[in-house]
């Protein structure tokens, strides 16, 4: 076999895409720990409640149910995603036999997804170099990368689709003119669409919207409208037959978005300079999401933004349909960042998290541009082209790798306070396979005052998904009577790791006193690493 | 089963980008790593052969076989999940889907 140039092309995104699974796995490659904020743990644990019970449910557990028993509006006390993206890192745990690496790994080949797809998209519309250097920006994307590290896992798939979804909208409307009709591009759409919603319903909206955008676009280009009736009915059933695969979910779309028209976290009154404003404004999400996430220069680096520029600037000028592509796909973004100003302000900030998607390939377009642009003698295009191409390739390496690992390595989420260690780990794990699913477990020793709550609340969290079980400061509730029925009925974990560490002699002295004096009649069940279990035999 | 040279060449370029990302997933993450990756190939597969009837583009084929791999395939996993056990339901799931695909492409079409 001769390796011919498509060979070489695709190796070179292979090697670029695994080094993005590479740099993206960095916080589990040593650890090998579950690490994350609420959502990760939200999402770990539907996927390995159905891989590690070997069953599909839809009745959410207790210790899920604790938390999102009312998540689902329209059947409380189910599935409030449907269960598609689950069932897929299910299916990675099923197939990697043990419970760790195989949701992280494949959540992260899911979020990186993005990545292969626009590769896909632009390599197809406008060749293999301005393809390749979008695939790169991608890899060190802060705004893919952070909100991926925070849990929004299934928001980070779902927007895989919205270019694949417009590309083949894109490329039924392009065969519809030529006279070549091939609705399967269509039937695709449909289909795609119909999954998008089921991995994440913003997402889904955001697709929908660019079609639109596409849609008018190409038509005002082309002086025609498409509208084939048979066509989009056969459409159509593929949609509404994936919709209704999951309607205790799908449904519940509906519910979330009649409650979320009555109130909103953000601004969504009419304000007109936020037309000009592409990012919003940081002081709306003070506590929840860093400054660092609305700015140009810290996500993108501001060396891309001439590019961009020049990239729309070249793509309006020039308006060849691939170029409408590109465009539609721009503003559609643009409107649904701007939906606050209908009042639809619930997630707005998820939604700029798409920013370098589009951004990305409009960036290495302006630059392969560029050299096109410029009068050189023959030939010294294309050596200006290729300069230019190594500069990008440069600039990538040397900003936007540099500052996104900081962010991103071997040590985030490595957090004393917050994540999971080896010993809890285990002990969590010890849980899950001897205590009966009814039984709650009451912690101790971690530790649990007002600064440190909110790390260690997480710790806590990230031992109920592990375990199984319901896990809680129970012991510690003012309620005296609540604390003594939790003492005789509950599974007693003493956990010793971390007392010491945060200098908490209080707690220290609290578990001694308790293993001397109040749990002498209990059978201790588990003792390693510092960590113990007890219970009151019955 | 008679393969064109195109088709053959194909073949050799796709086990060497496996080979190749087999060995990186194992170098990172073990045996659990591969496995994960096998499952991948595994769930995709049905889905290539379907879409190999289509007059569809290769890297279309490879990018929605892979995308229906993990989404589709999964789902129809979990809703067999409530009659057998989750893991049997994967299992019952590829041979189903493996045996429509094939049936498929054999099928005769209008040309």
């Amino acid at each position: 076999m001769k390796l011919n140039k498509n060979h070489l092309q695709t190796l070179i995104f292979i090697s670029a895409y695994l080094f993005a699974i590479y740099f993206w796995t960095q916080p589990l490659q040593e650890r090998k720990l579950p690490y994350g904020e609420y959502d990760a743990m939200s999402h770990f644990e539907v996927a390995d409640y159905m891989a590690y019970n070997d069953k599909s449910f839809n009745k959410l557990p207790a210790y899920i149910e604790l938390r999102y028993g009312n998540d689902n509006k329209y059947k409380p006390h189910t599935l409030w995603y449907p269960p598609t993206f689950h069932s897929s890192l299910a299916v990675a745990e099923a197939a990697g036999g043990e419970r760790v690496i195989p949701v992280f790994l494949m959540n992260t080949i899911l979020a990186t997804f993005i990545i292969i797809t626009v590769y896909f998209v632009i390599n197809s519309l406008f060749g293999f170099l301005p393809a390749i250097l979008s695939a790169l920006l991608l890899i060190f994307s802060p705004r893919d990368f952070m909100p991926f590290l925070w849990g929004q896992w299934p928001e980070r798939f779902a927007y895989a689709f919205v270019p694949l979804i417009l590309y083949f909208f894109y490329k039924y409307v392009i065969s519809y003119s030529k006279e070549e009709k091939n609705p399967i591009y269509l039937y695709i759409t449909a289909l795609l669409l119909g999954i998008n919603i089921l991995i994440h319903p913003l997402v889904f909206f955001h697709s929908l919207i660019g079609l639109a955008v596409l849609y008018i676009l190409l038509s005002i280009k082309q002086k025609k409208m498409i509208f084939n009736i048979k066509h989009i009915s056969i459409a159509a059933i593929i949609f509404i037959a994936l919709f209704m695969l999951f309607p205790n979910q799908t449904f519940n779309v509906f519910a979330q978005f009649s409650r979320d028209s009555t109130g909103s976290s953000a601004q969504s009154s009419f304000d007109f300079s936020r037309l000009l404003q592409w990012s919003l404004n940081p002081k709306d999400y003070e506590g929840s999401v860093p400054a660092s996430y609305f700015s140009f220069n810290e996500m993108h680096g501001l060396w891309t933004l001439p590019f961009l520029l020049i990239g729309m600037a070249f793509l309006l000028w020039r308006r060849e349909e691939r170029d409408i592509f590109m465009l539609a796909w721009l503003v559609g973004l643009y409107l649904v960042l701007h939906r606050d100003l209908i009042g639809k302000a619930t997630f707005l900030h998820r939604s700029l998290s798409a920013s370098t998607h589009v951004f990305a390939p409009l960036t290495a377009l302006g630059a392969i541009y560029i050299a096109s642009a410029i009068k050189l003698p023959s030939n010294s295009n294309k050596y200006l082209k290729y300069g230019i191409a190594a500069l990008f390739v440069l600039l990538v390496f040397s900003v936007n790798m540099a500052y996104a690992s900081k962010i991103l390595n071997k040590n985030t989420y490595n957090d004393f306070l917050s994540t999971l260690s080896k010993e809890q780990y285990l002990a969590a794990e010890w849980i899950l396979k001897n205590v009966p699913p009814d039984y709650n477990v009451s912690v101790i020793g971690i530790p649990h005052q007002q600064n440190l709550l909110p790390a260690t609340a997480k710790k806590i969290r990230w031992s109920a998904a592990v375990s199984q079980h319901v896990s809680r400061f129970y012991l510690l509730v003012e309620d005296k009577k609540e604390a003594e029925r939790r003492l005789k009925n509950d599974y007693i974990m003493l956990d010793y790791t971390m007392a010491g560490a945060v200098g908490d002699k209080e707690i220290f002295d609290k578990m001694q006193d308790m293993e001397k004096n109040t749990l002498t009649n209990y059978t201790l069940l588990y003792n390693q690493n510092n960590m113990k279990v007890y219970k009151l035999e019955t | 089963m008679k393969l064109n040279n195109d088709s053959k060449e194909l073949l050799v370029f796709l086990a060497i980008i496996a080979v190749i990302i087999g060995i990186f997933l194992t170098f990172y993450f073990g045996l659990t790593g591969l496995k994960v990756f096998i499952g991948i190939i595994m769930a995709s597969l049905p889905f290539y052969v379907f879409l190999n009837s289509f007059k569809l583009a290769e890297g279309e084929k490879f990018v929605l076989s892979i995308i229906l791999g993990i989404t589709l395939f999964p789902s129809f996993a979990y809703l067999l999940g409530f009659l057998v056990s989750f893991r049997m339901s994967i299992a019952i799931v590829f041979i189903l889907l493996t045996a429509v695909s094939i049936f498929w492409n054999k099928k005769p079409r209008k040309s």
